[in-house]
């Protein structure tokens, strides 16, 4: 065995040229999946990062039917509870308490239609990047009830900048009943995300509980974990353990069900790419081993003549298989490693970007994992080895005569 | 090893071998028969195209007969599977081929020695067996040097090597000394005279090369496909 590993390698190296053309177009096709799948992570993170860090959360806590319908009526039931259960819980890293509800924005040159949003400032900012997204003013800084801060669109619709006076609109819970507040802009947001530039006011949670008459309720609670992966579980028993009283606990994918379906198509399109690639490769094998294989038909039929059995021939190709993809995989992985190494240190700005209703707020890193390294090239080889089988099973089926055809 | 007590080697009965050539029959070997017993240095002689190649290839077992009987060592060659044609080739026959046909990315002590890792023979046994028929061949110096790095002549003595040293019964030489000029063709059938006194074994030459017809003691002329005269051993 260790001769015909020795020989298949001493084979390789006779046409170098040869050997390494084949050994670096199987290795780009390596090097292409790695950092496809490196690309593919990285934006997974930057996806799930800017969808639960941006605003989301990685889970929230509602009244059943809330999500459904919207109805400013259905808060949380139980408040109490339900927090002093979350402040406990070891699984919990932080939460914080909102308000939602639809009115109308008004200055004196415009109005338009809102989303009015009920923040606690303090511990929102450890849920949400509404406050790294201040381009202009401040962030709740002080604790004037009248504070308001807008979208950037929404400031340019509006016509207002800086300290300029709005009136929001809102119709209160339960009664129905319209109320008005009269509040000073004191910062303004730009998140890339028109629907958040746009549509959204925040106030503080206290003067949105006042004004709509929803004294110590909430309409959600918006959760981070200690451990992130119990928002990527749908399944996982936090979310059965929270959801009852009339509420629901949801993860964040169940919020943003179009990213899963995303990350699903994302590991299709990988693997499409994979098949592709190693379609185009597995052609670019077979040649290789097949234009050594003509190359050195008489020798193969010399060795068939000195006593090599029809096996150990297809053993001795398919070492050769064995030998150019180890020699593949070492170029693809060095080519794979610092391609993919030096884009997660320049990153790739797809920021302002929208995917699947996630706009990248941040530069994509691809993410390089010890699996790419072992799992990627661990398939090459099998592949590679597999398609070997067939010029293997040429080479052993050849009669030495025919082999050695020009003499002998 | 080839023993003391003679034997036939090589029993070919009416051998017959049609190719087809372009689609028309073309008969190689006609009814072809003779004997080769243990310790014969004999040569199949005879013009190109006279079938001697091809009667080389069916008596090794390279090339299958279309019919006729050939029996090596009495066994029926056209009765082994291609296993046992495989062993029977590495254990049995070994091969001098016209251009050394070495194996080049193999030193000359892995290509003298691949004929007995093949038959699993020991790695120690393998050694000293290599340098022993190295240094008998003079090509002791040589040994970790790749074929292209050798002479003609030094490539075909480690042909030579590569054929005796697992000390098979029958040696099978198609035109040896074809690409040799003759002092070294000379020396080299010398040589082979000498093992084939010396151990015993059986040679069959392929040629037309007048030194190998003067050293052979049995002459096998073939004309057409067919045995135009015998010498018989002398």
């Amino acid at each position: 065995m260790s001769m015909y590993f020795k020989l298949a390698w001493r084979n390789l190296f006779r046409n170098k040229r040869r050997t390494l053309i084949a050994g670096i177009a199987i290795g780009v096709g390596l090097a292409s999946l790695i950092m496809t799948n490196a690309l593919t992570l990285g934006m997974k993170d930057n996806m799930i990062a800017t969808a639960t860090s941006s605003f989301l959360g990685e889970g929230q806590i509602h009244r059943q039917k809330y999500r459904e319908t919207g109805d400013v009526d259905l808060t949380i039931n139980d408040l109490d509870t339900v927090t002093a259960r979350l402040t406990d819980d070891p699984r919990i890293k932080r939460y914080t308490l909102r308000v939602w509800s639809y009115g109308m924005i008004a200055s004196p040159v415009n109005v338009s239609g809102i989303s009015v949003v009920g923040i606690d400032p303090a511990t929102e900012r450890y849920l949400s990047q509404v406050d790294d997204a201040i381009t202009d003013g401040e962030y709740f800084s002080g604790d004037n009830r009248r504070d308001i801060v807008i979208g950037s669109k929404l400031a340019e619709i509006m016509e207002v900048k800086i300290g300029d006076r709005v009136v929001l609109t809102t119709a209160q819970a339960h009664s129905g009943d319209l109320a008005q507040e009269m509040f000073r802009i004191s910062g303004i947001y730009h998140f890339n995300v028109e629907e958040m530039d746009r549509g959204m006011a925040f106030v503080r949670l206290g003067v949105a509980q006042e004004i709509l008459g929803l004294e110590g309720q909430v309409h959600e609670i918006v959760l981070k974990f200690t451990q992130s992966d119990i928002g990527m579980d749908e399944k996982h028993p936090f979310w059965s353990e929270y959801s009852e009283d009339g509420n629901e606990a949801v993860a964040w994918t169940v919020l943003l069900p179009q990213i899963k379906v995303a990350f699903e198509m994302s590991d299709l399109s990988t693997l499409i790419v994979g098949i592709i690639l190693f379609a185009v490769v597995s052609l670019g094998i077979i040649n290789t081993l097949f234009m050594s294989l003509y190359e050195r038909m008489f020798e193969f039929g010399v060795l068939r003549a000195v006593g090599t059995r029809p096996g150990g021939m297809a053993v001795l190709i398919l070492y050769e298989a064995g030998a150019l993809a180890i020699i593949s995989i070492i170029i693809g992985g060095i080519i794979g490693f610092v391609g993919t190494y030096i884009l997660s240190q320049v990153g790739i700005d797809y920021t302002g970007i929208e995917f699947v209703g996630v706009t990248f707020r941040k530069l994509l890193y691809p993410v390089l994992t010890p699996s790419q390294f072992i799992v990627f090239p661990f398939w090459v080889f099998l592949f590679t080895v597999v398609v070997g089988l067939y010029p293997a099973w040429y080479a052993a089926r050849m009669t030495p005569a025919d082999a050695m055809r020009k003499s002998m | 090893m080839a023993g003391n007590e003679q034997h036939d080697v090589i029993v070919a009965r009416d051998v017959r071998k049609t190719y087809a050539e372009n689609g028309v029959p073309v008969e190689a070997v006609r009814g072809v028969s003779f004997t080769i017993t243990s310790g014969e240095f004999s040569a199949l002689v005879g013009p190109s195209g006279s079938g001697k190649t091809t009667l080389l290839n069916i008596i090794s077992g390279l090339d299958s007969l279309t019919s006729g009987e050939v029996l090596l060592d009495g066994r029926e060659l056209s009765a082994m599977s291609g296993r046992e044609l495989s062993d029977y080739r590495r254990d049995s026959v070994g091969f001098i081929f016209q251009a050394y046909n070495l194996i080049p990315v193999l030193t000359v002590e892995e290509n003298v020695e691949y004929v007995m890792l093949l038959q699993g023979v020991a790695k120690d046994e393998r050694r000293e067996r290599v340098h022993t028929i190295l240094t008998e061949l003079g090509l002791e110096g040589f040994a970790h040097r790749l074929p292209p790095k050798l002479s003609g002549g030094q490539q075909q003595r480690v042909a030579v090597a590569r054929a005796i040293v697992s000390e098979p019964a029958l040696i099978l030489a198609d035109e040896p000394t074809a690409n040799l000029d003759s002092k070294t063709g000379a020396e080299l059938l010398d040589m082979m005279r000498e093992l084939n006194q010396r151990r015993g074994m059986t040679f069959l030459f392929s040629t037309h090369d007048t030194m190998i017809m003067e050293r052979a003691r049995r002459l096998i002329t073939l004309k057409d496909g067919m045995i135009d005269s015998d010498t018989g051993e002398s």
